[in-house]
């Protein structure tokens, strides 16, 4: 009863909220939205990744780079458009997450926790350094016109093709969560995620899950590093902000908490851009995602204490 | 009597031999993984190259010894004291961020030799530097920001006067909020905004290259602002990203125009690219109306199989080319000879002008002072100013989105 | 090898470290700076590690000493060693006040925190352009302290160090290691045993956190300049971090094995391999991590079948 009270106060607020920016800057909602779009959509494969596997994967934005790389060439090979390659990309770098989670991450698992965070480490400079040996740090992009498409309302003159990551970010979440609560694959790797052991000795293969998870993260990565190719130009270290954007975002909404992660992207996606419309406030745009994450956090911790 | 000649004889040949067999080392300290250090160090090896192919200098031959700073202070320093102490080189060239620039100086200083510097635009650098005679061994090469500044503002002068169709009133610049696009900024605020023949204003962006990439804010801001000049100081993540914004956000400023150190690949091949107009030093149009410019580029190709894809590679290679003069003109590699050697270079590069060395506001060996306002026809970049080294004239104003 | 061995073994190593500068030249002195560095740095992450808390805000605390220390020569024409004293003040009282805040904080929620005060401290030097130069940096006009002299400039980061060595063995051998170990490996029952967990964790934090700062302080004062990119660098956090893990954590000996690995790595490499070094760089990080999951002190505690008996 109390949680449905305070859900509800939250919902209206929220809605007040946008109707205030609707009518009186329109454009910091709109860009808001697109900007929590892409955070959301990078960080919600992490989110899965750290509340199951329980590794801070710090090479997740360097997957989602080497993932834009192979689109980028698959593309210019086949003289495809990006969006056809969200699927096959999807697949390949899936696979190749998979072979670098057998080769690498699994034997770490049993190692000290640190000891992953730091072999993701190393792993996030071999793909970068890779990647730049081969490729030069000399930026791609592929120029398309869709993404210029525009819409006009009043005086208002706007680019929609960003709403793509809104979409894409609402359908991983609530993928995520279907996959996780319906399915029976999902299911074991929830047990896996609370309890490893608990799960082993009812007879659930814990590695192969953790594998198995990672893997389908990695699609999502994929998907989206073929999708932001659409949006950014690609360079090597492209990936690397995104890795810290979504760890953030993550502790932000409370680890193993999917959905969670829309609200605080959107959060900090519309504050951000709250702070850049005014002149005096702009240069100060970028501290709102830190001072937002630390206050969230600290209100939390301070709640969990009273309770 | 005839054995001590023949004895004497054969020391000759040896100490003679030995002594042409001596090399002029030249210490090259770039950021190695980004592709103006990559192509910079290239172009200055291909530069030794050439000058040993045609005799060398003083009877020796040149040797490039490259180390990477990584671009990090610390590493950077350590680069001066190896090349320094270990190889024993007896000048320097290299150099491009600023932060890593920094750091060197103190490493140079207590050297004391020739440093050919083809980067580092940053004023601190100067400042780190301090006034002459203490920082006559650095001579800089690459126009400090507020050189670059004032030479906007003399080259658009020129264009307005030359064509009277363009007028500019309003200037807008979105800048990166780092230390590149700030000083671009508050150069720009001096230069242009000083008597009030112009209308300024700007806002900062984060650069896709630093982890940014939205523009929305900052173009919504220029949008409002109507200006006849729109100018964005950024990096090549940039360039397509941002004019793809514009065009959904139906912003077309008359002149629109980029400065980012390089161009991402294929950008002329764009459909967005016509008629952008950008700041630079070199394009490839140049080897049309410049033999050192065609030279250079035809032997690059030649030997790497790739296009240098910045002016930081014709700079190296010019940096290399000056330095090889003045040890020429000097007969010798100590500092005083050789920087009174290299006060007197006439060096007509391939970047399109004689490159000399006078005061800038601190230092005493200044080199390029100017930049060129070029601009995007045809899938090339063509100079519009100076008109001494232009290739097209400007395609006046940017058309507005279909 | 026993006790007496590895203290002839240390003592050695020390006298050696001192008088480097009269039989090595500028090089290696320059290296072994660089290395000292961010060997100082990964031993005061470990000390905090000892209580369990994982501090992803080295940078943090680095630039601020860095900047409290280059601005109070600029601004204050504070004499240059004195300011480096006032980095370690600074950043110590600066970590008092937030430690407040954050050390009730734990796992994955205190390294967020402390890696979001890492850049809202950059942000706000970076903003604040009129006092701290903004994005260009400032530099110190009167040059780097000693004039430049290599000898001394290695002497000045070695006494870094060895404030920062002093701490970590007070911290093993003194009643603190046993409040931050009883805090690490079960909070609640150290709590009982009438631990006062917050007041540890502060004086670790704080400790730590100040030598941060005065590290930070020798590196502007030895370079003579600071940007917001060069002493917020996300390389002061995350080299430290692995070389304390590479090397063995919850130990003084691993983070020093770790430092001269990847600092003598990366050097080495870098003047084989021009162009890739940094590939190989990351791949060593791999295969040390997979093959040493305790790290290199577990090598060489196998090696030497250690009779200390003592577990890190």
């Amino acid at each position: 009863m109390v949680m449905k009270r305070r859900t509800a106060i939250i919902a209206a607020l929220s809605i007040a909220a946008a109707v205030v920016l609707i009518l009186w800057k329109p454009t910091v909602l709109i860009y808001g939205l697109q900007a929590a779009g892409l955070y959301a959509a990078v960080a919600i494969p992490m989110g899965l990744v750290l509340g199951i596997v329980h590794i801070v994967n710090l090479a997740h934005g360097e997957f989602m780079m080497v993932a834009a790389y192979a689109a980028y060439f698959g593309c210019k090979a086949l003289g495809m458009d990006p969006l056809l390659a969200i699927i096959p990309t999807a697949i390949v770098t899936a696979v190749f997450g998979w072979v670098i989670f057998q080769l690498t991450i699994r034997r770490a698992l049993k190692a000290p926790e640190l000891n992953q965070l730091i072999l993701t480490f190393g792993l996030a400079i071999a793909f970068t350094q890779t990647i730049n040996l081969i490729f030069t740090s000399q930026t791609y992009k592929i120029p398309l016109d869709y993404v210029s498409a525009s819409m006009d309302i009043g005086d208002l003159t706007f680019g929609v093709w960003s709403f793509v990551f809104v979409a894409v970010a609402i359908i991983f979440a609530y993928g995520v969560k279907f996959f996780l609560t319906k399915t029976m694959t999902g299911k074991a790797a929830v047990a896996v995620g609370q309890n490893p052991r608990g799960a082993a000795i009812v007879g659930i293969d814990v590695y192969r899950t953790y594998g198995l998870v990672f893997a389908l993260a990695l699609a999502l990565v994929g998907a989206m590093g073929a999708l932001f190719l659409t949006k950014s130009a690609i360079f090597p270290s492209v990936g690397s902000p995104f890795t810290m954007k979504s760890f953030c975002l993550i502790a932000m909404a409370g680890i193993g908490n999917i959905p969670g992660i829309l609200g605080a992207s959107v959060l900090l996606g519309v504050s951000e851009n709250f702070l850049r419309a005014f002149r005096p406030t702009r240069d100060w745009a970028e501290i709102v995602f830190f001072v937002l994450i630390i206050a969230v956090i600290l209100a939390r911790s301070l709640k969990g204490r009273k309770s | 009597m005839k054995r001590v000649m023949f004895a004497l004889a054969v020391l000759a040949l040896f100490v003679g031999s030995a002594y042409a067999q001596g090399t002029i080392k030249i210490g090259g300290i770039w950021t190695l993984a980004d592709i103006t250090g990559k192509q910079g160090s290239a172009a200055a090896q291909l530069a030794v190259e050439e000058i040993n192919a045609a005799g060398g200098v003083l009877g020796k031959k040149l040797e490039l010894i490259v180390v990477d700073d990584e671009g990090k202070a610390d590493k950077a320093a350590a680069a001066v004291e190896k090349l320094a102490t270990v190889d024993k080189v007896d000048v320097f060239v290299g150099g491009m961020a600023s932060g890593a620039e920094l750091g060197k100086i103190p490493a140079f200083k207590k050297y004391n030799k020739v440093v050919m510097s083809t980067g580092a635009a940053g004023g601190t650098v100067e400042k780190g530097l301090g006034p002459s005679p203490d920082s006559d061994f650095y001579f800089h090469l690459h126009p400090w920001d507020y050189n670059q500044g004032a030479s906007y503002a003399e080259g658009w002068d020129a264009i307005q006067k030359k064509y009277p169709n363009i007028q500019i009133k309003k200037i807008f610049l979105a800048y990166e909020e780092g230390a590149f696009g700030k000083s671009s900024w508050d150069a720009t605020k001096i230069l242009f905004g000083s008597d009030n023949r112009y209308i300024v204003d700007g806002a900062s962006f984060k650069s896709a290259l630093l982890g940014g990439g939205d523009y929305t804010a900052v173009l919504e801001a220029a949008k409002a602002f109507k200006p006849d000049l729109f100018i964005w100081a950024g990096y090549d993540a940039d360039a397509l990203p941002l004019l793809e914004q514009s065009k959904a956000m139906k912003f077309s400023p008359g002149i629109y125009l980029g400065a980012p150190p390089g161009w991402p690949i294929d950008f002329g091949a764009s459909k967005l690219s016509p008629n952008v107009m950008l700041y630079g030093m070199w394009s490839t149009a140049m080897n049309n109306n410049n033999p050192a410019s065609a030279k250079f580029f035809k032997n690059y190709v030649a030997k790497y199989k790739e296009e240098p894809a910045t002016y930081f590679a014709p700079l190296a290679y010019s940096a290399v080319y000056i330095l090889a003069e003045g040890i020429k003109n000097a007969g010798t590699t100590e500092t005083t000879a050789l920087i009174k050697a290299l006060e007197a270079t006439k060096y007509v590069s391939p970047l399109g002008e004689t490159i000399t060395f006078k005061p800038s506001n601190i230092i005493k060996h200044q080199g390029i002072t100017r930049q060129k306002i070029l601009q995007w026809q045809n899938g090339e970049q063509q100079v519009i100013w100076p008109f001494e080294a232009a290739t097209a004239a400007p395609v006046y104003p940017f058309p507005a989105w279909k | 090898m026993n006790r007496n061995a590895s203290r002839i073994l240390a003592a050695l190593f020390g006298v050696l470290a001192v008088t480097l500068p009269f039989f090595a030249g500028d090089y290696p002195l320059q290296v072994a700076r660089n290395i000292m560095m961010y060997m100082a740095l990964a031993i005061t992450w470990d000390m905090l590690l000892r209580s369990g808390q994982i501090s992803f805000g080295i940078a943090g605390l680095f630039g601020i000493g860095a900047y409290s220390a280059i601005l109070s020569v600029i601004r204050a024409g504070m004499p240059a060693w004195f300011s480096i004293l006032f980095a370690a003040i600074f950043s110590g009282v600066v970590a008092f006040v937030i430690g407040f805040l954050i050390l009730r904080l734990r796992a994955m929620y205190f390294s967020i925190v402390t890696l979001a005060l890492g850049e809202i401290f950059r942000i706000i030097i970076h903003n604040l352009h009129d006092f701290t130069g903004g994005p260009e940096g400032v530099v110190i006009q009167k040059g780097v302290i000693f004039g430049g002299n290599a000898n001394s400039l290695y002497w000045l980061v070695l006494a870094g160090l060895a404030v920062a060595l002093a701490a970590s063995f007070w911290f093993e051998k003194s009643k603190i290691h046993f409040a931050l170990t009883a805090i690490r490996n079960n909070e609640i029952s150290a709590q009982s045993s009438g631990i006062d967990i917050f007041r540890w964790l502060l004086l670790a934090f704080v400790v730590t956190s100040a030598i941060q700062g005065l590290l930070g302080g020798i590196f502007v004062q030895s370079y003579g300049f600071a940007t917001p990119d060069a002493v917020f660098s996300a390389d002061f956090t995350l080299l430290p971090l692995a070389m304390a893990l590479l090397g063995g954590v919850y130990s003084t000996t691993g983070p020093i094995f770790g430092a001269i690995l990847l600092g003598l790595a990366s050097e080495w490499l870098k003047l084989k391999i021009p162009y890739g070094h940094l590939v190989v760089y990351g791949i060593i990080i791999v295969i040390v991590i997979l093959f040493m999951p305790q790290g290199l002190r577990q090598l060489v505690r196998r090696t030497s079948h250690s009779a200390d008996g003592r577990s890190a």
